[in-house]
């Protein structure tokens, strides 16, 4: 048994770690997540005012930012039981969908493309024959001209001249895993450069009712305050504009990049390979009106796609036998362990602790979640609005609905919730916008702070481009007296629990060949797919909370 | 560096006030027991004839300072630095402990109404309310009892005081009966007070919480006002379990208690080597002065008990008393005494150990370096020095500053205020007692000020500015062609020659041509200028972050980051980008320092947590911790770039109570160099700026008080703001959503933190212009300030940091 330690894992947010370790054929047999830094946000919340929660939840994490501080202040008036207005309610959520877009297209270009992208073989292309290539999975392909390409190529080849390869450096170029074409190649990294063109003007989308993205700053408690812009018919159009542009690349480049993709490294898909248990959580949202919902919520155990139980939130539970908390005493609710003194994880001991994720449960057992599990639960419940965009692209790849279940399914699904997300927009946008039409024009629900109960709880649910995230919040005296978060990550990147049941990453990467053991490729490809999010993942546990009966989620 | 202080007195002030001048990075956090801000205790007797306020008495306190009040401390817990009141807790890095004293009263006066001890503001306002129309009782003849005695003895509703003494002496049983005469005298000219020696309480009778009845050795009095001022002990009953303690907590000479992240200073502190426990402001500072030097590393300044000089002006009389630690129980005396003044020497083997003098001519500097230097004197000497010298008679104590000095202060710099003072002198500022002196001598001085006198022209002010202007010019020109430099004593002809640099082509200019289809002719002219176009080395570390800066920043319009990244900047190791992980990134770092030493600019995003030793981050194969990997990697860069409120001063993860113990980058690598470009996350039009003026004018930008490029952190956002027109006329935003806010109306009274915040958000916006948070209707939150998470990131108006 070999082990091997990734340190930093990059093309992340965060401070993640991986170890594995391999038999002689290079085949892992265990593997350890590890998140690699704490902040303690939630300490920083307790004792403060419960309006001021958003502002400094959304620091949690400044990709996923608008997500946390929605979810903050949502679950701030859960507990005061105060519903934000319709347009406050839309408005969110043209900025959370915006997200969606941005964030799932940074992901698969500039976060995890070049695993599967081998940029030197591109230089390789001829520029001809690469137009002709892209129509294959396109009928309308992006920026397909072969000028455009061979100016791509003189970039390139411009860049690898003068010798500084900035952010290409040191990759795991030639690797024998890369297995597209040199056209194949130059066709994503064209979109990989259109990309990051392509995030600088989504993220308006954000900012004309945030204000700015990173952390935005509009939302507060009982509503939003860009309400001028929502008035402003420039405004509302430029948001228009930037979705349909938006639309444009999804479709054109990204979904059938992904349609690429799955050509071309279907053996890995047909093998199942980055598959992790099967089991799967998504809680839905983004209601258009009392009926339809964008994502639905369910659950799927093991691959079972006969039988979708329904989501229950009292089936949540965290545990932190494996990650560096005890429960014990306020006083101790760190407690550190280290690493060897070879700079590994501690994991000889099936009781050692090695990260700073802890470990939620649901029923027990240990989910998926994010795109993949959206797509999953929603098709299998008979979502109608999501079904169409699913069959198309298993048609055109010709696949099954359990091969998205795998690295390059799981990008699937993100490019096809992307696409899916784009059109609904537009539906969301025209309910605002016959709101204002007919004089509604509530941006927030008046509230006299001094009068609400002293002591509540709340929580808030939502989907957000990484998959499940939740706040809890208690409030003693109009002060913050318990808080805690579980996000996506802290999901998926979950470590063991006490049983030895393993995270979703940590399960996806058991029988992956490595080849070449000094360029773990097929490691990062794995962990990728699933676009992990450290900052978000790691929160206090404390296990004392006995009084928060309500919730199995025990907060600090 | 969290620094958290216990007690809220002149020492607790004096050291957070340093500490932060020291070093303004460092977190400081004051927790008093009291109701009240802090306040001067000196100047008590002011609260109880109320010819002052307990604002008035406040001691300024740095804003950055947090202040906690009606926190009493009950509790420490070593092991995880963090210390406990009834209902909240603290973190620390290190614990200063700062409680004071405590006033000796025997334990049946307590919840009684007509007794009180003198100690506290609250005390003076029972003592205040309680005396009038009463006849009062003072226990104590030391000097607290007899400055108290002289306030009381001026209010008019007081008909009668007795002044209960167990002993027969006044002040110190040292004193001479000659001296003591006098001061006894002063005080019973009036037949309202009277002091009776050798008596004290038998017993009182107590009904309803209220004394009916005291009973003394000599009198009976009925229904009196009884204070106690009997002396005082440290207050340190909280420690006493945890810490080892004497009389005070024990501390080594640099106030460091057993705990080495635990200090005690000031009147509840016992430095064990000289067994000594302060009762003076002067010693109370200058031990506050060691634990920061021990604290910040800085130069060693061991605390050594010195000479004090006490002051008691009471109404007709002035006492002097300078007194050496060493004073002990053994001495001879020499009293000289004239009619109304005495002066007392104190000494063994022929040297001063003390002096006490009353209405004495003396000078006291004099005495005290005589004291202090503990030479062996002849008797003669001391019938000399009792004369004042030319330099007038000592007004400030603390900073031994003398009458004649402080006129001349006055006359010379035309010092108009009390403030103006204080850049020259810190005369009336230590312990406070002479303010008022000073502050009269400065409206005395006023008609010696020369108003004729000016210092310079403004012609030559002029001048002078120019020529260091063409200087600068000239320094700069040589240091860019160090081969053909100028001659900086001829600055005329340099000047003239400077014209060379007009002909060149901008490094900018020809970096942004070089890859540019241009007219033939003008890509020689190109040619010619290009120096070298070397795209910059960067390495961009994340330590305890959220990625949010590395977002803004790729979201940088111009230079679109595709053109930047690719062209312009080589952005060498970058996690969130870089196609390279584990030991391939490892290997790429370590190639870039060690290759490009001096070259690469090292941006820092994140904070630096240095609790747990630093593990609550780390990097890398071999688990290098966050502080580690930030030392390696600035050591060598050209410049090191602090981007984000976090790499700043720590940001949100350094918000109280700072669980990881985080800081800025700045202070974590202790060096005053770091450029800061704070925001959360900041704009990266001023990442990008910043970098742009570096390589068009081959130097970083100036810099603000806090390391942060002028050119963007210079206005005030307030200042600069689009819906200023309607704060000029009145019209705010009242709620969220109302018509002022569909109208985009001033958002102040929304909680807006403009007027607080400086940086160019209102001309720049973000996401290529589109908004900003003011326009978005929620107000600015001042993101760019030091520790704004605690003072400035919330929806209600500020209302000051004592909110």
């Amino acid at each position: 048994m070999k082990k091997i330690v990734i340190d930093p894992i990059t093309r992340i947010e965060g401070h993640l770690r991986v170890e594995v370790e391999v038999d002689e054929e290079g085949v892992v047999q265990e593997a350890y997540a590890s998140g690699q830094l704490f902040r303690g946000i939630e300490i920083i919340l307790k004792n403060r005012d419960p309006r001021d929660a958003g502002l400094l939840a959304g620091r949690i994490c400044g990709v996923c930012t608008n997500s946390h501080f929605r979810a903050a202040i949502s679950s701030v008036e859960d507990a005061y039981d105060i519903k934000p207005p319709d347009n406050a309610r839309i408005i969110r959520d043209l900025m959370a969908m915006a997200l969606f877009i941005q964030d799932h297209v940074v992901h698969f270009y500039h976060l995890h493309s070049l695993d599967f992208v081998d940029v030197t073989s591109a230089l390789k292309a001829d520029a001809a024959l690469t137009s002709l290539q892209a129509l294959k999975y396109s009928k309308n392909p992006y920026r397909n001209s072969a000028t455009h390409y061979t100016e791509v190529l003189a970039k390139l080849q411009n860049f690898v001249k003068a010798g500084k390869l900035g952010p290409f450096a040191n990759g795991y170029w030639g690797h024998s895993a890369y297995k597209l074409t040199p056209e194949q190649n130059l066709i994503i990294i064209s979109h990989y450069l259109e990309a990051l063109k392509f995030q600088t003007n989504i993220s308006k989308a954000v900012a004309i009712f945030g204000g700015k993205t990173p952390h935005p700053q509009s939302i507060v408690v009982g509503g939003v305050t860009s309400v001028a812009d929502m008035l402003n018919p420039q405004r509302l159009n430029d948001y228009i504009f930037s979705i349909k542009e938006a639309k444009e690349f999804v479709e054109r480049a990204y979904l059938s990049d992904m349609k690429l993709l799955a050509t071309a490294y279907r053996n890995e898909i047909k093998e199942g390979l980055g598959r992790a248990n099967g089991n799967f959580l998504a809680v839905g949202g983004y209601a258009f009106d009392e009926e339809q919902k964008l994502f639905s919520s369910g659950v799927i155990y093991g691959h079972d796609f006969s039988k979708i139980e329904e989501f229950d939130e009292s089936k949540i539970s965290e545990e932190i036998d494996r990650a560096w908390y005890s429960g014990d005493s306020i006083d101790n609710e760190i407690c550190y362990t280290d690493l060897n003194e070879d700079g590994t994880l501690k994991t000889a001991k099936s009781s050692d602790k090695y990260s700073w994720i802890k470990a939620p449960r649901y029923d027990a057992k240990s989910m998926e979640s994010g795109p993949l599990a959206r797509v999953l639960v929603s098709y299998l419940k008979g979502n109608k609005l999501i079904k169409p965009f699913v069959d198309e692209f298993l048609q055109d790849t010709n696949l099954e609905l359990m091969d998205l279940s795998s690295t390059v399914g799981r990008n699937a699904a993100r490019a096809i919730e992307s696409l899916y997300v784009c059109e609904y927009i537009f539906k969301l946008v025209s309910r605002l916008l016959q709101n204002i039409k007919y004089y509604n024009t509530d941006t927030w629900t008046k509230y006299d702070f001094e009068k609400l109960p002293k002591s509540a709880k709340g929580r808030a649910f939502f989907e957000v481009p990484r998959g499940v995230l939740s706040h809890h919040i208690s409030i003693k005296e109009q002060k913050i007296q318990n808080y805690s978060v579980i996000a996506p990550t802290t999901w998926n990147a979950s470590p063991k629990d006490k049983e030895g049941k393993r995270g979703a990453y940590e399960e996806a990467l058991l029988g992956i060949k490595i080849q070449d053991v000094t360029k773990p490729l097929e490691v990062l490809r794995v962990i990728h797919s699933f676009d992990p999010c450290l900052a978000c993942a790691v929160h206090v546990i404390e296990t004392k909370g006995k009084e928060l009966g309500m919730y199995k989620i025990k907060t600090l | 560096m969290r620094l958290l202080i216990i007690g809220g007195g002149i020492a607790a002030v004096f050291f957070a006030n340093n500490i932060k001048k020291a070093n303004s990075s460092v977190d400081v956090t004051i927790l008093s027991e009291e109701k009240h801000e802090p306040y001067d205790r000196i100047h008590l007797c002011r609260l109880v004839d109320e010819s002052a306020t307990i604002g008035e008495i406040s001691l300024p306190l740095d804003p950055s300072v947090h202040l906690e009040l009606n926190q009493k401390i009950i509790k420490i817990d070593k092991q995880s630095r963090r210390v406990y009141s009834k209902d909240a807790m603290f973190g620390y890095d290190k614990l200063i402990i700062a409680t004071g004293s405590l006033p000796n009263a025997p334990s049946y006066i307590k919840g009684v109404k007509n007794a009180a001890v003198f100690r506290s503001a609250d005390d003076c306002e029972l003592i205040k309310d309680g005396v009038k129309e009463r006849e009062v009782v003072l226990v104590g003849g030391g000097p607290i009892g007899l400055e108290l005695l002289e306030t009381l003895s001026k209010m008019p509703e007081i008909k009668k005081i007795f002044l209960l003494i167990r002993s027969n002496f006044l002040y110190d049983k040292n004193l001479s009966s000659e001296a003591m005469k006098i001061i006894e005298q002063s005080y019973t000219k009036e037949k309202k007070v009277e002091i009776c020696f050798e008596d004290e309480i038998l017993d009182t009778v107590i009904e309803n919480a209220e004394i009916k009845l005291l009973k003394t050795k000599e009198k009976e009095i009925k229904n009196p006002f009884l204070i106690f001022g009997i002396g005082i002990r440290p207050n340190i009953e909280s420690f006493r379990e945890d810490l080892a303690c004497n009389r005070g907590i024990l501390t080594n000479t640099f106030m460091q208690s057993e705990d080495e992240n635990i200090y005690a200073i000031g009147e509840c502190s016992e430095v064990e080597k000289f067994a000594f426990v302060a009762g003076h402001v002067e010693a109370c500072t200058q031990q506050a002065r060691s634990a920061i030097s021990h604290i910040l590393q800085n130069e060693p300044q061991e605390f050594e008990p010195k000479t004090t000089i006490d002051m008691l002006k009471v109404g007709e009389f002035t006492l002097v008393d300078a007194r050496s630690p060493k004073f002990g129980k053994e001495y001879e005396k020499v009293v000289i005494s004239k009619e109304n003044s005495v002066d007392e020497y104190f000494l063994k083997n022929r040297k001063v150990l003390r002096y006490i003098g009353i209405n004495s001519n003396v000078d006291v500097c004099y005495i005290q370096n005589l004291i202090q230097s503990a030479k062996a004197i002849e008797l003669d000497a001391l019938y000399r020095a009792a004369k004042i010298g030319k330099r007038g008679k000592l007004v400030c104590g603390c900073t031994g500053a003398y009458y004649n000095d402080l006129v001349e202060i006055v006359a010379q710099n035309g010092v108009n205020s009390f403030a103006d003072l204080a850049e020259f002198s810190q005369a009336g500022r230590v312990c406070g007692k002479c303010r008022g002196e000073v502050v009269k001598i400065i409206k005395e001085s006023q008609h010696l000020i020369d108003a004729s006198v000016v210092k310079k022209s403004p012609k030559d002010k002029e001048l002078e500015k120019k020529l260091q202007e063409a200087k600068k010019r000239v320094a700069k020109f040589n240091k860019e062609h160090p081969h053909n430099t100028l001659d900086e004593n001829n600055l005329d002809a340099a000047l003239e020659s400077m014209d060379i640099a007009k002909d060149e082509v901008n490094r900018w200019v020809s970096m942004v041509t070089a890859n540019m289809q241009l007219h033939p002719k003008f890509e020689d002219i190109v040619a010619k200028g290009v120096k070298s176009l070397n795209k910059i080395p960067i390495i961009w570390l994340e330590l305890a972050d959220c990625s949010g800066n590395s977002e803004a920043f790729i979201k940088s319009a111009n230079p679109a980051i595709e053109d930047l990244i690719f062209d312009y900047i080589s952005l060498d190791y970058h996690e969130l980008l870089m196609s390279a992980s584990g030991d391939e990134s490892e290997s790429l770092l370590e190639e870039i320092i060690k290759n490009q030493k001096g070259e690469y600019i090292l941006m820092v995003e994140g904070a630096v947590p240095l609790g747990l030793d630093g593990k609550y981050l780390r990097m890398g194969s071999k688990g290098e911790t966050g502080i580690e990997l930030l030392k390696r990697c600035a050591k060598d860069a050209a410049f090191v770039i602090a981007v984000g409120s976090c790499a700043f001063d720590g940001g949100v993860v350094a918000a109280a109570p700072n669980p990881t113990g985080a800081i800025g980058v700045s202070e974590a690598l202790k060096r005053e160099d770091i450029i800061n470009i704070s925001g959360c996350p900041t704009n990266p039009v001023n990442i990008v700026g910043t970098l742009l003026y570096y390589m068009m004018f081959e130097e970083m930008p100036p810099l603000d008080k806090f390391n942060r490029p002028l050119w963007a952190y210079e206005g005030r956002v307030h200042d600069n703001c689009e819906r200023r027109g309607h704060f000029e006329l009145g019209e705010f935003v009242e709620e969220w959503g109302d018509e002022g806010a569909k109208k985009g109306w001033c958002l102040f009274k929304m909680g807006c933190k403009g007027p607080y915040a400086y940086v160019n958000c209102p001309t720049m916006k973000f996401n290529k212009g589109t908004s900003w948070p003011v326009q978005a209707g929620h107000g600015c939150m001042a993101c760019t300030e030091k520790g704004f998470f605690d003072k400035f990131a919330n929806e209600r108006v500020y209302k000051g940091d004592r909110e």
